[in-house]
């Protein structure tokens, strides 16, 4: 593990890029619904565009627009009856920004004591994969200079912003990505750290803080792809990479430690190059298809069947480079070949790999490659196959790439590419500062004192809820749990009105759902009110503890919503109802009588559902010296 | 334009948009570039552009502020150069540019909506088109198309006979969307015996976002203008919400149907004479004019007092008198259903004697249906017989926008009686005989 010195040592530098959803009932710019779609929901229809990259606001194109561009992509998007309008396929301007979704998001600007600005304005940043329709996302910065503090380290939380969520991808070929436009639109936060997170295990710990702070909302939406957290990791030397697409917490550490892993072996590639004054020299870009006329390797032979060309390049004097391992499993050539995949080819062969065991290219066609594009002992080489204008830019993409690697380490998006491993592969350069441009079809959006005020008064305060959880229910794993817990804001809500035992609660809404659900019960699709007439009806004495889960085992089957009079009716249909004093009494008596040795685990064996056995033993202990006769 | 308090502090401070500047109070600093405000931006805001591109707002009320540096002069140039590479041995065509949300961009220095001043600036956005024809780019003005009135239309005719004149195979004109079908229309009476096509095109998502319909209406247009041999003018724009095909429909059988989509423009009583793709695949779906039948002619006159006017259920047929007091000529009304307004019911609101009365004075009274699709009628119904019987011209299937155009280009070059004979007589194809089954609602 990288401790804190040794981070230090390398000019570790570590910032988050936070990105939540917002629960709010409609989308940020339009009046469609934010609720997700269900899976075998049919369209009502599609439309499809291409995209370009235009000028930025400096008159200068961005380099990740202009290379999405050259892929030259049709986008489909998929139109959905509730959650798609005119807004969300770029045909009809936005209306204005969703008031709920902006309050919550002032709300937590507010907890991280942010500046919030008196105006906002609404902003375009340049996106032209596909993901919005639009070509822009609309994103506008909300505040500046707020903190928060994990670890006893001051993070500050140096801008957030309110912005749409992007289109989801249904699938992605080489011509064309198809997307729906359900997602699209959805209001998000994104909150950014400064980059002085001082080791790959804080980044988790300050991306956990946050995202429980955000949870204990209530007003953000929950379940996989709501929250997203991008990492920016750099070291002395190297140069900012953006990691993106963590599936959990669990492992965002292993992966930032094999970044700084993989920026120190590029960096001592780059230091070999160097030293050896190493000058790039590429030959001409020669088309070996010729060669591979009877070939067994079926990746080429799929290609040439296709009528694609099998093109190759000389890297002189490069020998063993691409071959060199700069993090587990991912070697240079890795690197040079996610690249190439800009140009919409599969990816490129290079000298270093196993030719004969992975590609089944015969010693004669190796020979004849070798002599077609002159390579001597010493020499490397790359081979792409594609559609012969794609393969051309294929191998550009990578001879760019391969010149870099003896200057600097490239700025980068990437994304995480093996789970097991914890490694990354590059998705696209680091989108530059010219993807910026105002919003001109929105107006901007007054903040007004009364607005913060109400922020203030409602912003979410995480330690004062971890201390509040605490005093309740002295239970440290549990206050964990439920803090993360969906089932947090209707704990806070029945803790808050019903006065009974806090761990109670806590133990039902966490350990017993969680057993219930694994014995198959629809827990979660009880009303929330529901739950909480439950919890009412065992303050005023008709259930018992046990008597609650029995109760929500059965409503969860028809009567979900059901009021407190059906409650009470289920109760004793169902013979729930806790018994009173005198009935206990009673019971208690009759045991007496039969001479039972253990009366309390006798009765509780026959009552459990309906008799608290503490209570039970209390009564025992204090009607001991009463005999029970005739 | 800042004013009040914020103006008040730039003045004093001598600051200008453009520069960076440090706003300081007792809880923050906030560094940033001076940047235009939009007109809905309150007035004691000032908009900084911050390190990270984003704008903010910031009430100057009770901040100190500091300059840091002046605006960088090499930004306040106008940017992206204009590289158009010709190849003179493609179809000769021209562009020219008149205005509108094809034509405009955001200014990122102030941040608001200009017009594009260089028509060039266009065309290097979409280097597709140097591949289609030797592109002459020309810029006439830079004129919403709201705001145009016939001087414009004027203009726009005569650069296209000089086009023309000068050799040019092809016309494309950009231009606003709003009342581009007016515009087509006018075009299509004043440029008598066309010999090239013409086709107007624009967009209704401005050419500075990467999903503009702006590059792919362009393409088609330029298409039409080097391939095709229309002699005639029509409207290039998207057949569907998505980047499949521009239709080309005749310009005095457009209009504008959608405030915002796309495909907005549509053919009325008619089918497009041509679906063009990108790629310069043309299928005809119509009959066209392609031959002229005479002289390349300009006839360009409009007559200013022509009005258009709509009726609606309890309206006051004064208007009529209101138009005829202000020495109007010509009105075409849009009627309701096959061409009516209210006649027999109260007196009050009967617009009947108000039209005789304007006829008998010499008024010219054109009849179109805001049904929009369909044929006016002036036999089915007694009121209609009432209406007609006073005078009123039925103008067949003509839009109520194309019938105005015409009225009003008809009394510019004809006399009265040859304009009133001439309303309803088919002249470009504004008015066909027939009307098809196919052509509703496409």
């Amino acid at each position: 593990m990288m401790n804190e010195e040794y981070c230090k040592s390398i000019g570790f530098m570590c910032g988050l890029e936070i990105h939540q959803r917002i629960d709010s009932k409609e989308k940020l710019f339009c009046n469609c619904s934010t609720h997700s779609i269900s899976d075998d929901e049919v369209p009502v229809g599609s439309v499809y565009r291409y995209q370009r990259a235009v000028s930025g606001e400096t008159g200068k194109i961005d380099i990740a627009a202009k290379i999405e561009e050259q892929k030259k992509k049709r986008y489909v998007y998929n139109i959905f009856k509730n959650n798609s309008c005119l807004v969300d396929i770029d045909e009809e301007p936005p209306h204005d920004m969703n008031r709920e979704a902006l309050q919550t998001a002032l709300e937590i600007a507010s907890s991280f004591n942010m500046i919030i600005f008196n105006e906002l304005e609404p902003m375009r940043k340049e996106v032209v994969d596909g993901s919005n329709t639009s070509a822009f996302q609309r994103t506008t910065m909300l505040g500046l200079n707020g903190y928060i503090t994990v670890n006893n380290h001051k993070v500050n939380i140096t801008s957030m912003m309110i912005e749409e969520e992007s289109a989801g991808i249904v699938s992605n070929s080489e011509n064309t990505s198809i997307y729906n436009t359900d997602r699209l639109g959805i209001p998000l936060v994104e909150i950014d750290t400064d980059p002085y997170i001082r080791t790959p295990s804080e980044a988790k710990d300050v991306a956990l803080y946050i995202g429980t702070l955000l949870r204990i909302t209530g007003k953000v939406q929950r379940g996989i792809g709501t929250i997203r957290q991008d990492v920016n990791v750099s070291i002395k030397g190297g140069s900012r990479v953006e990691i993106k697409g963590f599936q959990d917490l669990a492992n965002m550490d292993k992966y930032i430690e094999n970044e700084v892993i993989r920026q120190q072996n590029l960096l001592k590639i780059k230091e070999e190059l160097q030293q050896r004054n190493f000058i790039f020299k590429f030959g001409e870009i020669i088309d070996l298809s010729p060669i591979f006329k009877n070939t067994k390797s079926s990746l080429i032979s799929k290609a040439l069947s296709k009528n694609e060309v099998i093109l190759g390049v000389k890297i002189s004097s490069f020998k063993d480079y691409l071959g060199k391992e700069v993090n587990p499993n991912r070697r240079l050539g890795s690197e040079v070949s996610d690249y190439a995949k800009l140009a919409g080819v599969n990816g490129i062969i290079h000298a270093d790999e196993d030719l004969i065991g992975k590609y089944h290219f015969s010693d004669d066609e190796i020979k004849n490659i070798k002599t077609a594009l002159s390579i001597d002992d010493k020499d490397s080489f790359i081979i792409v196959a594609a559609e012969k204008q794609k393969a051309e830019n294929a191998i550009n993409f990578a001879i760019s790439r391969i010149r870099n690697l003896s200057k600097l380490i490239p700025l980068e998006t990437r994304a995480t590419y093996d789970s097991n491993l914890f490694t990354t592969r590059f998705m696209r350069p680091i989108a530059g500062g010219s993807r910026m441009y105002p919003e001109t079809d929105s107006k901007p959006i007054l903040i007004t004192d009364e607005m913060k005020q109400e922020a203030e008064l409602m912003k979410p305060n995480l330690e004062s809820a971890i201390n509040e959880l605490r005093d309740a229910i002295k239970d440290e794993t549990m206050v964990k749990k439920l803090l993360l817990s969906p089932k947090y804001q209707l704990y806070k809500e029945i803790s808050a009105s019903i006065e009974i035992d806090k761990k109670m609660i806590a133990d039902i809404l966490m350990q017993k759902f969680t057993e219930m659900r694994r014995e198959g019960i629809d827990v979660d699709s009880i009303n929330d009110t529901t739950i909480k007439y439950a919890f009412e009806l065992y303050k005023d004495g008709e259930l018992t503890k046990k008597g609650i889960v029995q109760l929500l085992k059965i409503i969860s089957k028809e009567s979900k919503d059901a009021d407190k009079a059906e409650l009470s009716k289920i109760i004793s249909n169902n013979k729930l109802k806790k018994l009173n004093k005198e009935e206990l009494l009673k019971i208690v008596k009759e045991f007496k009588e039969k001479d039972e040795k253990n009366i309390l685990s006798a009765i509780m064996k026959d009552y459990n559902i309906v008799v608290e056995a503490d209570e039970l033993k209390e009564l025992i202990d204090t009607n001991k010296d009463i005999k029970f006769t005739n | 334009m800042y004013s009040g308090i914020v103006k008040r502090l730039m003045d004093d401070n001598d600051l200008k948009i453009g520069d960076y500047v440090r706003f300081k109070s007792n809880k923050f600093e906030i560094e940033g570039k001076i940047i235009q405000n939009s007109e809905f931006t309150k007035e004691n805001i000032i908009i900084l552009k911050y390190e990270n591109g984003y704008n903010l707002g910031l009430d100057v009320t009770g901040l100190m502020v500091e300059k840091i540096k002046r605006a960088d002069e090499a930004e306040t140039e106008s940017e992206a150069k204009a590289e158009i590479s010709i190849n003179k041995d493609l179809p000769k065509i021209s562009i020219i540019y008149t205005g509108g949300t094809i034509g405009s961009k955001v200014d990122y220095r102030t941040g608001g909506v200009y017009m594009l001043l260089k028509p060039e600036e266009l065309l290097s956005s979409v280097p597709e088109l140097s591949n289609i024809a030797d592109i002459k780019p020309r810029q006439l003005f830079s004129v919403a198309s709201e705001d145009m009135t016939f001087h414009e239309w004027r203009a726009i005719a005569k650069a296209i006979t000089e086009e023309i004149n000068n050799g040019s195979r092809g016309i494309v004109i950009t231009i606003g969307t709003d009342t581009m079908h007016y515009i087509s229309a006018a075009l299509s009476f004043m440029v008598q015996n066309l010999n090239v096509p013409v086709v107007l095109t624009g967009s209704q998502r401005s050419s500075d976002r990467g999903s503009s319909d702006a590059f792919m209406n362009l393409i088609c247009s330029a298409q039409i203008a080097a391939k095709s041999n229309v002699n005639e003018v029509g409207i290039c724009m998207h057949k569907s919400s998505s980047d499949d095909a521009c239709i080309f429909i005749r310009g005095t059988k457009a209009r504008k149907m959608n405030t915002s989509r796309r495909d907005a423009f549509r053919p009325i009583n008619d089918l497009p004479i041509a679906e063009v793709k990108m790629d310069g695949e043309i299928n005809y779906t119509n009959d066209y004019i392609n031959k002229p039948s005479g002289k390349l002619e300009l006839k360009d006159g409009f007559e200013e007092k022509v009005a258009l006017i709509k009726v609606f259920p309890n309206s006051d047929p004064d208007i009529i008198n209101y138009y005829v007091k202000k020495g109007y000529k010509g009105i075409i009304i849009e009627g309701t259903g096959l061409g009516h307004t209210p006649v027999s019911g109260d007196p009050e609101k009967s617009y009947l004697k108000n039209i005789k009365s304007a006829v008998d004075s010499g008024v010219i009274i054109g009849m179109t249906s805001q049904c929009i699709y369909g044929r006016v009628n002036s036999k089915v119904y007694t009121n209609l017989r009432l209406l007609s019987e006073a005078g009123v011209i039925y103008c067949e299937d003509m839009t109520p926008e194309t019938a105005y155009v015409k009225l009003a280009w008809l009394l510019g070059n004809y006399s009265s009686e040859d304009a009133k004979r001439l309303l309803n007589q088919n002249m470009v194809g504004e008015i066909r005989n027939r009307t098809l089954y196919d052509e509703f609602l496409i």
